[in-house]
């Protein structure tokens, strides 16, 4: 334990200190203002356009921070031979990973946690007042950035190229909004190779309509087993990607 | 249980695949090798001559094709034995976004030490190295010999039995050789193993107890101190004797 400890704690660091995460919040803080410019457009739902243009901006910029920063986690301390002066203390490699991988989450969540308080703070001032809500919705975009994260630290140690695996990271999330679709296609689909292809891709890419509660939160706050389930999507999924990369990091040479 | 590390057989060969074309480059061959606790052992050799891959599979960060290599008893890489060892890389590879202390903050618990007391140990070191005053600097604004003196701090933190030292007087100044040789011999002083490799025939002739010479992957010599105590540029002799280039680069010839 106290290695994942020591290894979160300066991987947060790193990250926090970083500068791009500098630019990230400057980013994050002009979408906040874009979109209270594009909310006043819309007077009479300015404050329920203000909500989805800010808490799509905040899973956005959070998606891009944790796939770049998980893709180049474990890479960028193997280019610099960071690694070496890590991975020759006592330290179990999958502590390593974990260590790295919680770190990054944390770090990001921070930002992500900062943008929301932010917007919240400009829904309050236009009168919106659903608190529980968007926590939940918050949350809910949590648990996408920490699959997001798991999957792309899995093909990054899988495919060992930062470009390949920021580019399948961003295919896979984009076809996790389209679980549904994608089962509809191998249905209707003639070939059978075709409808095995599809269904392996739609089983292997996350599904985010688990997740998607921003869709559904108008009805209402939803059940306890609903969010349950979304849970144990989020931490099974995880685990499963983390499970997987710490077998390939097992075999891998320095 | 003389030995602090055995190499029985050991080889490694290295194995890329580019297009589907499969190069191999022996990196080790069969190496037969023990350092004796306490001893100061060094690994002469040229370029790509194998010292690195040795080290390299004595610190678990490779795996040896054939043959084995145990570190203090037990199979190289084991976590556990790993508390027992220091470790200090040719180039001072460490996270620069982390100040000095940080950087010892996060070695000691890596190597286990107990959270109580850290301080102070972090603390002794960063004096011992003569980076206290830096010590709450970013290791990004430390210039190359400072760099050099906290990776060599994480490497003796722990207090470690054997430390392993890849290339120590590499780049560093006259002033900072001359006291990376006071480390040496403090260590053996005080009854610890220490493996150094190096190309500077001068100093591991000054500092060692035995040399072996590696070349082209294979241990050509092992020396005593006697082969070369009291007898002037002998081992300079006895290297370029022992050694060829197998690197395909012919000898220099200006006349």
């Amino acid at each position: 334990m106290s290695a994942i400890r020591a290894v979160f704690s300066y991987t947060f660091k790193e990250h926090v200190r970083h500068r791009a995460w500098l630019s990230l919040a400057l980013f994050g803080l002009a979408l906040g203002g874009g979109g209270l410019v594009a909310s006043a457009l819309a007077q009479e739902e300015r404050a329920r356009m203000m909500l989805d243009l800010g808490l799509a901006a905040n899973e956005m910029i959070a998606l891009v921070s944790v796939v770049f920063l998980t893709v180049h986690l474990v890479l960028r301390e193997i280019e610099s031979r960071a690694i070496f002066l890590i991975l020759t203390h006592p330290v179990r490699r999958p502590h390593y990973l974990l260590g790295r991988f919680l770190g990054t989450l944390a770090a990001v969540g921070l930002g992500m946690a900062a943008l929301g308080l932010l917007h919240w703070g400009l829904l309050r001032l236009l009168g919106w007042g659903g608190g529980g809500s968007y926590l939940l919705a918050w949350l809910c975009s949590l648990g996408k950035t920490v699959v997001m994260g798991s999957l792309a630290l899995l093909l990054s140690l899988a495919l060992t190229s930062e470009a390949a695996a920021m580019s399948f990271s961003l295919s896979l999330w984009v076809l996790g909004h389209f679980t549904a679709e994608m089962h509809f296609l191998a249905e209707k689909s003639g070939s059978a190779f075709l409808r095995t292809m599809i269904e392996i891709v739609s089983r292997a890419a996350p599904d985010f309509a688990r997740l998607n509660y921003r869709d559904v939160w108008h009805a209402g706050l939803p059940t306890p087993a609903w969010m349950g389930a979304a849970l144990i999507y989020v931490l099974g999924y995880s685990a499963a990607c983390l499970a997987l990369s710490a077998q390939l990091f097992e075999q891998k040479e320095f | 249980m003389s030995e602090a590390a055995a190499f029985r057989g050991a080889g490694k060969v290295y194995r890329r695949s580019h297009l589907g074309r499969v190069t191999e480059t022996i990196g080790l061959l069969r190496l037969d090798l023990k350092i004796r606790r306490g001893e100061v052992f060094g690994l002469l050799g040229l370029n790509g001559s194998g010292k690195t891959t040795a080290i390299k599979l004595l610190m678990g960060l490779h795996l040896p094709t054939t043959g084995e290599v145990e570190v203090l008893g037990r199979r190289a890489g084991d976590v556990d034995t790993l508390a027992r060892v220091g470790y200090a890389p040719e180039a001072a590879y460490l996270n620069a976004a982390l100040t000095g202390r940080e950087t010892l903050r996060l070695f000691d618990a890596l190597a286990r030490r107990p959270a109580r007391g850290r301080e102070e140990r972090v603390a002794r070191m960063l004096d011992q190295v003569g980076l206290s005053r830096a010590g709450d600097t970013r290791l990004s604004s430390y210039s190359k010999g400072m760099l050099q003196r906290a990776s060599l701090a994480q490497a003796l933190l722990h207090d470690p039995e054997l430390v392993v030292l890849d290339e120590p007087m590499t780049g560093l100044d006259p002033l900072a050789i001359q006291e990376m040789r006071a480390v040496v011999l403090w260590l053996r002083g005080r009854g610890k193993t220490v493996l150094l490799s190096s190309h500077d025939m001068s100093e591991v002739e000054r500092v060692c107890d035995r040399i072996g010479i590696l070349n082209g992957g294979r241990l050509a010599r092992v020396l005593e101190r006697r082969d070369w105590e009291g007898a002037p540029n002998a081992i300079e002799s006895i290297f370029a004797q022992t050694v060829t280039r197998t690197d395909g680069v012919g000898p220099i010839h200006l006349a």
